[in-house]
């Protein structure tokens, strides 16, 4: 039968809060308009924000930059359109958090305990993988139906 | 790892199944990762589109408006996940259950029937494959990116994740109690894991906000767990455990052995328990 072990209740953690902001950089604006339209080129129709995607003088469709606000940080998007306005794709090029700054900082570093036997736990690297949490995707659903709101006049 | 000229290394997101869903592929060349993180999210994607509460054309959607009077063919990845569900709730003395959403009705009246048609004897019923929908989408996409030959990959849908590779991926678990903060580490390697709990979506509150878990037996939330971490064989049984473990608590201990699962809790009274199978693989926040 599988035994629970108990261990020391971290309760100092709590009263301590962290504002580093973290970033997650996926794709750059290029990037994220190859992978959307692999053969495709690109002029403006609004600078920096919507793109006509052409080949050979044929439309493929539209890219559309957007940025919305997270928990309370920017989040950078991409929303790839289809001659006749329909969404290709939703890409999130940057997300950006207000926490889990403290993982570079020595102290907190120094509170981890309970060394475990796997070398595989890499206490100094950067936040790659957070489990637990949810992190609202409500504002970037909201601001799609934004931009599909403009999409019929896109030409 | 391998030679510098395959040593890519590609982080994408996208909004997916009411999250962010991220996927990290390396080890192979740019194109042929950028065609298998394509492939992984449409496959994510296709179980949204089928397993959505919210989405009227779903096979949920259809269940819970036809299932009732007669019986409905759904996609077979739709009877694999309920087949898991049945058993998850059998194993679990009812504390898994999908059908939270009908009147006093539970999984039993689901029935599966031969050629993936599926009926509900209690007319009552509806069902919601919210606590387990999610799990079976990041197993989804961890299958095609093993097709299509990734040495080394993680697919991580708001939390719940799964990796496959030659070496172990570092999770970093956040304190429900302050999500701000980083609870612990794990270790997980060809395996999935997942939490739930109090906390996490309260982001600046200093109250916990409800949690999404209800007790079948009471119809009420639970409270005496604030928050489970569950590693599991695979992401829809982790995710699914985690919302038994919420109910159960330390009482789950057979049902975890079962699914050669093993859990971590934080209690509402501040403690933290863990099973231990998950010695070694976790590295506590003092």
């Amino acid at each position: 039968m599988t035994r629970w072990i108990n261990l020391t209740a971290p309760a100092a953690v709590v009263a301590t809060v962290s504002s580093a902001a973290q970033a997650v950089q996926y794709l750059s604006i290029p990037e994220a308009q190859k992978q959307a339209f692999p053969s495709a080129s690109f002029s403006e129709i609004q600078a920096g924000r919507i793109w006509r995607a052409e080949s050979a003088g044929r439309l493929l469709g539209f890219f559309i930059f957007d940025r919305v606000i997270g928990k309370h940080l920017y989040i950078d998007y991409a929303v790839a359109l289809d001659p006749g306005g329909r969404i290709r794709s939703v890409e999130i090029l940057q997300y950006r958090e207000s926490y889990g700054g403290e993982i570079r900082s020595p102290s907190w570093l120094a509170q981890f305990v309970g060394k475990s036997s796997s070398s595989a736990l890499q206490v100094g690297s950067d936040i790659r993988n957070i489990s637990g949490a949810t992190l609202s995707s409500q504002h970037v659903t909201e601001g799609v139906k934004r931009i599909m709101a403009i999409a019929p006049r896109l030409k | 790892m391998l030679p510098a000229s395959s040593n890519e290394c590609l982080r994408r997101a996208r909004p997916l199944l009411g999250t962010f869903v991220e996927i990290a592929v390396s080890g192979a060349p740019d194109a042929d990762i950028q065609a298998a993180v394509t492939a992984a999210f449409d496959a994510i994607a296709q179980v949204h589109a089928l397993m959505s509460f919210q989405e009227a054309g779903s096979d949920v959607g259809r269940l819970n408006r036809e299932a009732g009077a007669r019986p409905v063919r759904v996609h077979a990845w739709t009877c694999r996940v309920l087949e898991a569900a049945l058993d998850l709730h059998r194993r679990s003395s009812g504390a898994f259950d999908v059908a939270v959403a009908g009147r006093g009705a539970t999984s039993a009246a689901i029935e599966l029937l031969p050629d993936d048609h599926v009926r509900f004897a209690d007319p009552g019923v509806k069902i919601d494959l919210s606590g387990i929908a999610k799990g079976f989408a990041v197993d989804c996409a961890i299958d095609v990116l093993r097709a299509h030959d990734m040495p080394r990959a993680l697919v991580n849908a708001g939390g719940d994740l799964a990796a496959f590779g030659p070496q172990a991926e570092t999770i970093h678990v956040r304190d429900p109690r302050n999500p701000s903060r980083l609870l612990l580490l794990i270790s997980v390697m060809n395996e999935a894991l997942a939490s739930s709990g109090h906390g996490f979506d309260s982001f600046r509150s200093a109250a916990p906000a409800p949690t999404a878990v209800i007790d079948p037996a009471t119809g009420r939330p639970v409270e005496a767990v604030r928050a489970a971490t569950v590693r599991a064989p695979s992401c829809m049984i982790a995710d699914a455990l985690t919302k038994v473990v919420m109910i159960a608590g330390t009482g789950a201990s057979a049902v975890l052995e079962h699914y050669r699962a093993g859990a971590l809790v934080v209690l509402a009274d501040g403690s933290v328990q863990m099973t231990e199978n998950l010695q070694g693989a976790v590295c506590l926040a003092a």
